[in-house]
């Protein structure tokens, strides 16, 4: 972030993008007659996705920005979830309190899975998105076995989960809950100041005693933790998990999270990279909603096409701000 | 001093021999492996041999050309979404002009096309080459799922008959569409300033520049040369196949990594490439996968299967990789 920033231009400049997105958004809903969030439940959902999407984001951002690219990142949200369901429903048999333990466990869980993925990744030093490659086979394998390729569904389908869904507060409480902890832990500690010596420059940064295995392996946890959060909200939003996901059937979820990546990075500009994330989600899941009201027209065909069109053009634009810049600057000031 | 110097140097030499062989002696240890087992278990090798070169053949055809971006320490994930789509193209086409001539037309220019307007897209407007290839992947399986729904139901899919294909049914066909493809790539990898000056913009990109060798036009003519392996692929899928379902291709994307990286390639690309490592690692990976399912014969041994094949697929890279340890963490 540019600390020569007016506080003014900070907040149009982390604001611009996600209020030019409701309004166009809005203004199309409106002209066709739809609205973008009909009711009470469009509201519950459209809070859970930002969730979903922010989560995703910010767990590919940790490695990906480090240069580590990690495939697995679905395959642990199905196999923290598919464990962390049987889990509790063997304990709870869907009773009270059973949404808030499958999410407790599912961090856990997530964080183990992680924390293995990072220590294969230290101790065989092959490239990341090698090692990645391999743990994604693994964990579709494993999850596959367990749950013999079907859907589960008994174990997710129950009134706390619906409580959870039902209610946006929970979704909006997790936001915030997880954004003060990607702050506070990358921002305001020990791990984080290493963690972004080490983005910047890793020779420099291991010369100077930064335990890098250690980082890397925290990363690794950091992330499992936090798709295990969105292995929780997905069995939440979709009331199923598929545990049929083989030869990396899981990584679909991977690149529903460059565009938001981008775009908080853009963001993150004017602000903290972590709000950029949540306000890029924000866009994301207004986009989602508009789809949703445009369902009868827009097919989900159609919607990936649209998708991968804003992230190759929002690319675009930011690969060619400074030229696109110029050339919009008049004729009078250029020369 | 020296002799020691020359011992070490011995040393060296003993195990880059060992790692350029490895790839090689697991073929051959896993085709054997697999005899063994389709023969113990009572099965038709002849039967079982021509799955595997059927599936094993696509892999490599596509992979093979992908070597050529993977060398310049590029990605593209798109490979097995343009497979199904220029599949695609060509089946319609096949069904409006009744022409196989026409279908190859339509087959190769949508396949170089695709493959070229990821590198062109990333070349103009300077932006991450893997960013438009997931861009691709996510636009060309939509569009091909949008045909093959409108005109034949997503799981029916859409076909040409499979009269039209069969004279090029055949291993003899096919054998020598793969001994082709790769004795061009061969020769264009290892004879010709193209695969010289990949290698080193792989190696060294900065380096390369400064002696004036042009990225782009290294990374489009890649992006060509991947492009002509996905049609060939995409035409012996449909020769195996003479239908085309949304779920046409769909793991070639990401198989060809594991091959490329199976034949003891490194995903960095630059002067340790190989060309063979995409055949080698392909057939290898694919041979590997159907012994573990004649082996584990069950619908959660599917899941197995993928463990182990995943488990033995970081065993041989950890092995092959084992002379480029460095002081830090790969990245």
């Amino acid at each position: 972030m540019n600390q020569t920033m007016t506080t003014n231009r900070k907040i149009r400049g982390a604001l611009s993008i996600p209020v030019l997105t409701g309004i166009i958004l809005t203004v199309l809903c409106a002209v066709n007659g739809k609205a973008m969030i009909a009711n009470k439940t469009g509201f519950n959902f459209f809070v859970l996705y930002t969730a979903i999407v922010m989560l995703t984001t910010m767990a590919l951002s940790i490695n990906l920005n480090s240069g580590r690219f990690d495939f697995s990142l679905g395959s642990i949200a199905v196999l923290a979830s598919v464990l962390s369901c049987r889990i509790t429903f063997a304990l709870l048999h869907g009773g009270t309190g059973s949404a808030v333990l499958m999410l407790v466990l599912n961090i856990v869980i997530g964080a183990a899975i992680g924390l293995a993925s990072g220590m294969i990744y230290v101790t065989l030093r092959i490239p990341p998105i090698i090692t990645s490659l391999g743990v994604t086979l693994v964990l579709e394998g494993i999850t596959f076995t367990i749950t013999e390729g079907k859907y589960v569904m008994n174990e997710v389908r129950n009134a706390s989960m619906s409580a959870f869904a039902g209610n946006w507060i929970w979704s909006a409480l997790l936001i915030a809950a997880v954004l003060a902890f990607m702050i506070w832990i990358f921002d305001h500690t020990e791990f984080g100041y290493n963690y972004a010596a080490l983005k910047s420059n890793q020779k420099v940064a291991v010369n100077t005693g930064i335990d890098e295995v250690k980082n890397a392996v925290i990363c690794y946890a950091i992330c499992g933790g936090l798709m295990g959060i969105v292995g929780f909200l997905q069995a939440a939003r979709s009331t199923s998990i598929n545990g049929g996901a083989l030869n990396f059937g899981s990584i679909a979820i991977m690149f529903t999270a460059f565009l938001p990546m981008f775009i908080g990075c853009y963001i993150g500009k004017y602000c903290n990279e972590k709000i950029g994330f949540l306000l890029a989600a924000l866009c994301m899941s207004m986009l989602n909603s508009t789809f949703a009201a445009f369902s009868n027209e827009i097919s989900a065909f159609m919607q990936s096409i649209i998708n991968a069109v804003l992230l190759v053009v929002f690319l675009i634009y930011l690969s060619n701000e400074d030229l696109l810049k110029r050339l919009l600057r008049p004729s009078a000031e250029r020369g | 001093m020296d002799e020691k110097k020359k011992e070490l140097q011995e040393k060296n030499r003993k195990q880059q021999l060992l790692v350029t062989l490895l790839p090689f002696a697991a073929l051959i240890l896993l085709f054997v492996i697999l005899c063994i087992v389709i023969q113990t278990k009572g099965y038709r090798l002849p039967m079982y041999l021509k799955i595997i070169f059927n599936e094993g053949v696509v892999l490599a055809i596509v992979a093979t050309g992908a070597t050529f971006i993977y060398t310049l320490g590029s990605f593209d994930i798109s490979l097995g979404a343009s497979t199904l789509f220029a599949a695609t193209m060509g089946v319609m086409t096949y069904n409006a002009t009744n022409s196989m001539p026409a279908m190859l037309g339509a087959i190769f220019l949508t396949a170089v096309g695709c493959s070229l307007l990821s590198s062109v897209l990333a070349s103009v407007f300077h932006i991450p080459v893997f960013v438009t290839t997931v861009a691709m992947m996510s636009v060309l399986s939509a569009v091909s799922a949008q045909i093959i729904t409108v005109n034949g139901g997503a799981l029916g899919g859409i076909s040409i008959p499979s009269a039209a294909v069969a004279p090029y049914d055949n291993m003899a066909f096919k054998i020598t569409v793969l001994v082709l493809f790769f004795a061009l790539c061969l020769f264009l990898f290892n004879f010709t300033k193209i695969g010289r000056r990949q290698k080193f913009l792989g190696g060294n990109p900065v380096c390369a520049k400064l002696t004036g060798i042009d990225m782009n036009k290294y990374a489009i003519i890649a992006f060509l040369i991947a492009g002509t392996g996905v049609a060939i692929g995409a035409f012996l899928t449909l020769v195996y196949t003479p239908s085309v379902t949304t779920g046409t291709a769909g793991s070639i994307g990401m198989n060809i990594l594991v091959a490329i990286v199976f034949g003891g390639m490194p995903i960095s690309g630059g002067p340790r490439s190989r060309i063979y490592a995409a055949v080698t690692g392909g057939f290898s990976y694919i041979i590997l996968n159907n012994i573990l399912k004649i082996l584990i014969d069950s619908n959660a041994g599917y899941g197995i299967s993928q463990i182990i094949s995943a488990v033995f697929f970081l065993a041989v890279v950890y092995v092959t990789s084992m002379n480029y340890r460095s002081a830090y963490l790969p990245r």
